[in-house]
């Protein structure tokens, strides 16, 4: 079916109307509970016959307001999807905006920033592709994801680049994929060990800390402001769930090879992967006098 | 007549006016009424200005308040009482007395004329040298008019109040001010004119730009960029501050002398500032048969220098203790007044600040907003006992108030007789407010988030705060702070990194060298990038020489917006030329700031003055100095979007459906664009094409004469040395390829047959058919064939004999 400009507007307006009444929603069941753990508080105060009933009640309002929330949260995805599939349609039509490269890194920073967060219930590990768990062997990236891509560029050089996913070709376990610096316009298709699949989910270091890459780890990442990643040592862990990493980049420059920490979010932090030529110091285009 | 003092007024006034100053002392001091006590109140908080901080505005206005009801009181006395008062400060009319007042007789000392006590025309002068009747000392005054009268009799409550705050008054330098100002009223009144200050101290205004222009020139320069509203606040955060400083009570020099910091001349300077200060502008708001001028309108940056450490100081705290009372929607005033200080004294200590250069205007339309706002919204708060200080001062007739209407008048008019053929202001402020509004709720926005302008984020940043930026640049006379020092350092490193090329020594020597500056860009005080440049003020131009942004804060707008500083700074010192050598990295980015390889500087400007690079191409930009560059891409989108909405606006007013054109069916092969219906109605008017400067007189409309005149022209064509090429069409047998490259073939032949068939209707016609044989010609031969020479001599040719007829454009 496909998905107008208008049609998608007006899908993501119903979405934002839904999430406005989840959050009302969510603001009375917040009330709600603070009533039940005063009385709650109370109850165990005056030993009382009734705690069993009162607190199993009390589980069940709190599981209500947890799926309210999750409901939300749903709804945000959902927007993210849609967004997504508009700007593939658009694409496949032809007509793309042709967006600057200011706008594309901003883009490419947002769409980090407002990754999901994985929100496991009470035990649950977080899953493949959340933070810096690896997908599994099988997995196949899905349709407008991004990966990072191991491609040739003009000068016939490999580089790990950040790119989407425009289909993966079965039979020959290939993905073609579409470099995200448009003015590039290249077309990579690549076999299945030369794309990696970005993280679908950011984790929570205060809660799942150990989706995160430790400190000292040699990774791949997206040097800021470029579409490349590059050999770097992690330097720092983000302490909460919007905080990025901070990494050294190998750089030759610098005295002691590598460069300052920069930042660099979860998403595009992902396991180092040794290619033929080690990758080289960081380089892209510089404009200076 | 008599004998009284040999010291006459009219021949020696200040020793007379000293007799006369006792005169004057003892009348008060037989008032021991409720009007002295009121004028005494308001002399001591006079007396204080300089001893003691303005603590008590409430005093200061409650009293203007008495010395006003004073005033009300004694206007309203009748005739007889009034013109007693008037006797004791005009002299004796009687020939050859020198009596200068009539002072009421030894019985009658304890009354009060301005009370109940009236007394007869008779009642003998008590001075002993005069001794004549009242009578005679008011002889000259019963044909004067009642408001002349009554302006003497306020000059007189002034000169009484001025007496009194001098014996208050404990600074000696105030006292003499005010001694001075005593005896200037005193020959006023006696010589019934107009009190005019005149003397070594000048008139106002005393600086250009006053302190109220810069300081709105500060907004502007500052906060531009904000939203309607914060810009809002600010300017009235800058009006507070203004009402403020009109009000402010300055210090006496004698209590400024022990500031050791302040040189001999600043204390001087800061003297006759004080003066100027207390004679134009303090004295004048008690004494107001003395013309007030606005502090903030007839000084300038001199004396704001001087005074303002202390009195941001006090506004500072006034606003803290004064939080509370100010209504709530203002409170954004009193949280805004810090940094606004911050950004005054920044902008006072700069020596080449532009809001303090006099030819620094901000743009018209800037102007007129703030004018527009200013009629609409309330007077600004003041921070000074809020309402009463606001309406008192709109009640004094200033110098400044005519200034403003006649300015405001010119702009008005300018803008009428701009716009005659425009569109109505309320139609563009409509479309102004639609647009505003439709960016709140684009839907485009909903799906992706904008494609904002280049420099938009960074425009943000800047106004958060999270980026600055500063021109550091060594110093080998003054001392350089050491944040410059850190800054420049951190330069070096982003320029060595950025520009692997560049030799580190060299850079260096030139980031540290004192004739170069630097535009830094500064994130969390750290510098992430900048423009080392040096600036040839005699030759007129800037040389870039290092440009680099860290890299991992490119491709952020950090780099247009650097030069777009730059550019301003540059137009703001007069400069109007960047020039720069580009490597070829950078040739893109200095293309994309509007600098161009093609250089319209003379060579002799530059040459010898800029570092020649070898392998870098020489790029120039040429600055327009009424162009803000910072705001440049902001007022062109804001420019365009309006447009856009003009044009809606007008599509929704003259929409309508027509019945179609039915005269083509009919079998018109075509009919006059105006009437197709609708078009007129919605103000489609014939294009008058302008007639072209160039195109000669001569040519002639007559085809008959044209054909004559390509004749002979062709003629001459065809029998030049050079023509043999082209005198017959070129056939696929001599040169086979030649109709796979040539589309359009032309030759003088086919021109020859054309011209016979009456084809050549128009000169261009003629034209176009001949450039195409040059223009195919060297489409098809290399230059260095014989072919291409023909073409080119041949159309030299072409052309001479084309303007002998009068036929070529120029």
């Amino acid at each position: 079916m496909p998905l107008t400009a208008e049609s998608a507007a007006q899908q993501i307006q119903d979405r934002l109307k839904d999430i406005q009444q989840h959050i009302h929603k969510v603001d009375n069941e917040r009330r709600r509970a603070e009533n039940s753990i005063a009385s709650l508080v109370r109850a165990q105060q005056n030993p009382n016959p009734k705690l069993k009933t009162l607190l199993q009640s009390k589980i069940l309002e709190a599981t209500q307001e947890e799926a309210t929330i999750r409901a939300a949260l749903a709804k945000i995805h959902e927007i993210r999807n849609i967004r997504n599939e508009r700007r593939i349609q658009a694409r496949n039509a032809g007509n793309k905006e042709a967006i600057r490269r200011g706008a594309l890194m901003k883009m490419v920073q947002l769409s980090a920033q407002t990754l999901p967060l994985f929100v496991g219930k009470p035990g649950e590990r977080a899953p493949a592709l959340c933070g810096a768990i690896p997908a599994e062997s099988s997995y196949v990236a899905k349709v407008g994801d991004n990966v990072a891509a191991l491609a040739k560029g003009i000068d016939e050089e490999e580089n790990w680049i950040l790119a989407e996913v425009v289909q993966f070709l079965h039979r020959q376990n290939k993905y073609d994929v579409i470099d995200i610096d448009e003015e590039q316009k290249d077309r990579h298709v690549l076999s299945k060990r030369k794309v990696i699949p970005l993280p679908l989910m950011r984790a929570n270091p205060e809660t799942d800390g150990h989706a995160l890459f430790p400190k000292d780890t040699v990774v791949m990442a997206l040097y800021p402001q470029t579409t490349c990643f590059y050999k770097a040592i992690v330097h720092r862990l983000p302490q909460t769930a919007t905080e990025e990493y901070e990494v050294l980049f190998e750089d030759s420059s610098y005295l002691n090879g590598y460069a300052e920490p920069l930042p660099v979010a979860q998403r595009y932090v992902i396991a180092y992967r040794t290619t033929k030529k080690s990758a080289g110091s960081g380089s892209g285009n510089l404009s200076s006098a | 007549m008599s004998g009284g003092p040999a010291i006459t007024l009219k021949s020696q006034p200040i020793d007379g006016n000293n007799s006369n100053s006792g005169n004057a002392a003892a009348q008060q001091q037989q008032s021991g009424n409720n009007a002295a006590a009121a004028a005494s109140s308001s002399s001591s908080s006079q007396a204080s200005s300089g001893t003691v901080p303005p603590a008590q505005e409430g005093t200061r206005q409650s009293s203007l308040q008495r010395i006003q009801q004073r005033k009300q009181k004694v206007f309203n006395l009748p005739e007889a009482q009034k013109l007693a008062k008037l006797s004791m400060y005009s002299a004796c009319q009687f020939e050859g007395c020198r009596c200068t007042g009539w002072k009421t007789p030894q019985e009658n000392r304890h009354r009060d004329v301005e009370s109940s006590y009236c007394p007869e025309p008779s009642e003998e002068c008590r001075n002993a040298s005069c001794r004549h009747p009242l009578r005679s000392h008011i002889s000259h005054l019963t044909e004067i008019s009642r408001t002349s009268m009554d302006d003497l009799l306020g000059a007189i409550i002034d000169m009484e109040n001025l007496f009194m705050s001098m014996q208050r008054v404990e600074d000696e330098d105030t006292k003499k001010v005010y001694l001075y100002l005593f005896r200037l009223l005193r020959q006023c009144v006696l010589t019934r004119q107009q009190a005019v200050i005149r003397g070594p101290l000048g008139d106002p205004p005393f600086e250009s730009p006053c302190i109220t222009k810069a300081v709105l020139s500060l907004v502007f320069y500052k906060y531009n960029h904000l939203n309607p509203t914060e810009l809002q606040t600010m300017t009235e955060v800058a009006k507070t501050f203004l009402n403020f400083l009109n009000h402010y009570n300055f210090e006496s020099p004698s209590a400024r002398r022990g500031d050791a910091t302040l040189t001999h001349d600043d204390a001087s300077t800061y003297k006759i500032n004080y003066t100027r200060w207390l004679v134009f502008c303090h004295v004048p708001a008690f004494c107001n048969s003395l013309r007030q001028f606005e502090t903030s309108l007839v000084f300038g940056r001199t004396l704001l220098r001087t005074v303002f450490q202390n009195m941001s100081q006090q506004l500072k705290k006034k606003c803290i203790s004064e939080r509370d009372r100010f209504p709530e929607d203002k409170r954004s005033i009193i949280t805004q007044m810090p940094k606004f200080l911050e950004a005054l004294r920044a902008e006072l200590l700069k020596d080449d600040s532009p809001i303090w250069d006099s030819t620094y205007r901000p743009p018209n339309s800037f102007v007129m907003q703030q004018r527009k706002r200013h009629q609409e919204v309330a007077p600004p708060a003041t921070i000074s006992a809020a309402g009463a200080a606001a309406t008192s001062s709109s009640k004094r007739s200033t110098v400044g108030e005519p200034a403003h209407k006649r300015v405001k008048k010119e702009v008005a008019e300018r803008v009428v007789s701009e716009n005659l053929d425009d569109l109505p202001t309320d139609v563009v402020m409509r479309a102004m407010k639609s647009v505003s509004e439709s960016k709140t709720t684009n839907k485009s926005e909903i799906l992706f988030p904008v494609n904002v302008s280049r420099d938009e984020n960074v425009k943000a940043e800047e106004q958060k705060r999270a980026i600055e930026f500063h021109v550091v640049g060594n110093s080998l006379t003054k001392s350089v702070d050491k944040q410059t020092i850190l800054w420049l350092l951190g330069l070096q490193l982003v320029f060595a990194y950025q520009l692997p090329e560049m030799p580190r020594e060299y850079i260096s020597q030139l980031v540290f060298d004192t004739k170069h500056k630097t535009l830094a860009l500064i994130k969390e005080n750290q510098p992430i990038g900048g423009i080392c440049f040096r600036p040839f003020p005699t030759q007129g131009f800037t040389e870039i020489v290092f440009c680099a942004v860290t890299m991992a804060e490119q491709v952020k707008g950090y780099g247009t917006h650097l030069m777009n500083h730059l550019k301003d700074y540059s137009i703001q010192r007069g400069i109007k030329h960047l020039l720069t050598f580009a490597d070829c990295d950078a040739i893109g980015y200095f293309k994309k700031q509007g600098f161009s390889k093609d250089i319209k500087l003379a060579r002799p400007v530059y040459a010898g003055y800029i570092k020649e690079y070898d392998s870098a191409t020489l790029m120039h930009c040429e600055l327009h100095p009424s162009i803000v560059n910072t705001q440049f891409i902001a007022v062109i989108r804001n420019q365009s979007e309006i447009l856009k909405e003009l044009i809606a606006q007008r599509h929704n007013e003259v929409q309508k459906v027509r019945t179609g054109l039915t005269c083509f069916k009919e079998g018109l092969p075509s009919i006059p664009v105006e009437s197709i219906p609708g078009l007129r109605e919605i103000g489609w008017k014939p294009q008058m094409r302008p007639v072209r400067a160039s195109r000669p007189l001569e040519e002639s409309t007559d085809p008959e004469k044209l054909a004559t005149q390509f004749a002979s022209v062709l003629q001459s064509v065809r029998q030049h040395t050079t023509a043999w090429p082209f005198l017959r069409p070129v056939t696929a047998a001599e040169v086979p390829d030649y109709y796979d490259h040539i589309k359009y073939p032309m030759d003088l032949k086919t021109m020859g047959e054309r011209l016979k068939k009456g084809y050549y209707q128009t000169r261009r016609l003629f034209m176009a058919d001949m450039a195409r044989i040059f223009s195919n010609c060297r489409f098809y031969n290399s230059p260095d064939t014989e072919y291409y020479r023909c073409a080119n001599s041949l159309e030299r040719y072409f052309q001479t004999k084309m303007r002998e007829l009068g036929l070529w454009d120029k």
